[in-house]
């Protein structure tokens, strides 16, 4: 189990530095695969190395170079290691004792992996499977697909990213916004799967990739953001559910909120907080900090709504806003707001607008509504959660 | 005067970079009424670029074709895909309306000198 840790931490780092050595993906993977296989067997045994990182990464070079003297195709493989078949020599010793010496190259691969020429949904996969240390299998359970129409996709990424020659490399300053807000939004869509609550840990994951890029850039205040909203939103997620059903924030048993990693969350809020204009994912983090404190101080809460609604025009924004007008203003005032609202594919307009509508006295539009929500609703946990709602406000009740 | 030929064939499971061009194949391309040639990368290789009111988008793939005609095709050397992506959107810029490009790497090929 501990081994099964230090593989998860490990993985990515090892797989990063490979393909920067290797310059391909699935090479990369292979001989990584090899190398744990290998510290399976003998790390129980032998010990952990000293430096479990270089361990890994120079046996799996030299189980790569193996494989390509094998193959007779390593002179078109990459410039480094034809060199030294040239020159007749060993390959270059990585230094295992020191662990400096291994460049960190994950922030490399999340780019790669997150490359616009990708489908966000391959963009997902891939940065799950080789930053996220997810295999194969529990990529396609948590996206609901069968095992090979996943592995398809992988492969076919990995071939695209060497074929078209998809840069390893961070970019450039001028790309630099728009490509790290791809990332981003890939970490937070991963959030946000599993946020309804699969077989699969990928709010975990998310968290876990959200670390890793504030640590890789720690003066980026949208990447510090991510991991804080994700913090905080996540640390509420044993009082989530109650009895099979989604619990809504005031009825939530707050003793079972991780303190812990809400202070952690507000640290990190902290930090991202710096003299620019705040970005999306910093508004985001504040309101949900905002929403763990009580009372909630809904003027803030809808005013940085309404900041987020026109920074990014998003009519869910501006859907949350109605709830913190509502709570103002009265539920009519947020119904007003919701009428201009083009949401009706999204199932959490409907609850929304039914729970106002509920408030506002208009029973019979409610229940209306609500049977809307359900018809829309994925999870068990909502359906349930619903089925309650539309029961208390059944015509003659 | 010149033309273009365009080759269509159907998938393959194998890698191309693995299959090498036929003898007989080779000898024709090297031959003197062949001014230039190039194998491209498979199908799932390409990005497809296109304009926006005013926005470059980027889609996962071929060109998917519809009442679209083939147009032109061009030969440029890049570094890499981003590279070739700032050319099409470069060239994309100067285009009719409703244009398309397909960026697909190209494979092996003589393309300049004769």
């Amino acid at each position: 189990v501990a081994l099964d840790a230090v593989f998860r931490d490990q993985w990515s780092r090892v797989l990063a530095t490979l393909v920067g050595i290797l310059g391909d993906i699935e090479l990369a993977e292979d001989a990584a695969a090899e190398a744990f296989a290998v510290a399976a067997e003998r790390w129980p045994h032998d010990g952990e190395p000293a430096n479990p990182t270089g361990w890994l990464v120079t046996t799996a070079r030299n189980r790569a170079i193996d494989h390509l003297r094998r193959q007779r195709v390593l002179a078109a493989k990459t410039a480094l290691l034809a060199r030294d078949l040239e020159a007749g020599s060993q390959p270059p010793e990585v230094h295992v004792d020191d662990a400096a010496t291994i460049p960190d190259e994950r922030l490399e691969l999340i780019f790669t992996c997150c490359h616009p020429a990708l489908a966000i949904e391959t963009q997902v996969a891939l940065t799950l499977r080789t930053l996220g240390g997810l295999s194969t299998e529990e990529i396609a359970l948590a996206f609901l697909v069968p095992f090979e129409t996943m592995s398809k996709r992988l492969t076919r990424a990995k071939h695209k990213i060497r074929d078209a020659a998809i840069p390893f490399a961070v970019p450039p300053d001028h790309q630099l916004p728009d490509r790290l807000a791809a990332v981003l939004a890939v970490v937070y869509l991963i959030f946000n799967q599993g946020w309804g609550g699969g077989r699969v840990d990928l709010a975990a994951a998310a968290i876990r990739l959200g670390r890793a890029l504030a640590g890789l850039m720690p003066d980026e205040p949208e990447a510090l953001a991510l991991l804080s909203l994700m913090l905080l939103h996540d640390a509420r997620k044993a009082a989530r559910l109650r009895d099979g059903r989604v619990v809504r924030l005031d009825d939530q048993d707050r003793s079972r909120w991780d303190t812990r990693q809400i202070e952690e969350g507000r640290a990190v809020l902290q930090r991202a907080m710096s003299g620019r204009p705040a970005g999306p994912y910093l508004l985001q983090a504040a309101i949900a900090d905002l929403h763990l404190r009580q009372p909630r101080d809904w003027r803030q809460i809808a005013t940085l709504y309404e900041m987020l609604a026109s920074q990014t025009g998003s009519p869910v924004a501006e859907m949350n806003r109605a709830i913190a007008v509502a709570e103002i203003d009265g539920p009519e005032a947020g119904l007003a707001i919701l009428d201009r609202l083009d949401l009706d594919h999204y199932r959490y307009f409907h609850s929304t607008r039914a729970d106002l509508l509920r408030r506002a006295g208009q029973h019979g539009a409610a229940h209306h509504a609500y049977r809307r929500a359900l018809d829309l609703a994925q999870t068990e946990p909502e359906q349930r959660f619903l089925q309650d709602r539309l029961a208390e406000t059944a015509p003659g009740e | 005067m010149q033309y273009a030929l365009l080759a269509y064939t159907p998938p393959q499971d194998t890698d191309r970079a693995a299959s090498p061009i036929p003898d007989t194949l080779s000898a024709r391309l090297a031959g003197p009424n062949v001014t230039g040639w190039a194998r491209l990368h498979a199908e799932e290789s390409a990005t497809t670029v296109r304009s926006s009111e005013g926005r470059m988008l980027l889609t996962d793939g071929p060109f998917i074709d519809s009442k679209e005609y083939l147009a032109g095709v061009i030969l440029i050397e890049a570094g890499n895909l981003d590279g070739a992506l700032a050319i099409a959107q470069d060239l994309l810029q100067e285009s009719r309306p409703g244009t398309a490009i397909e960026v697909r790497p190209v494979l092996d090929g003589r393309l300049r000198g004769a």
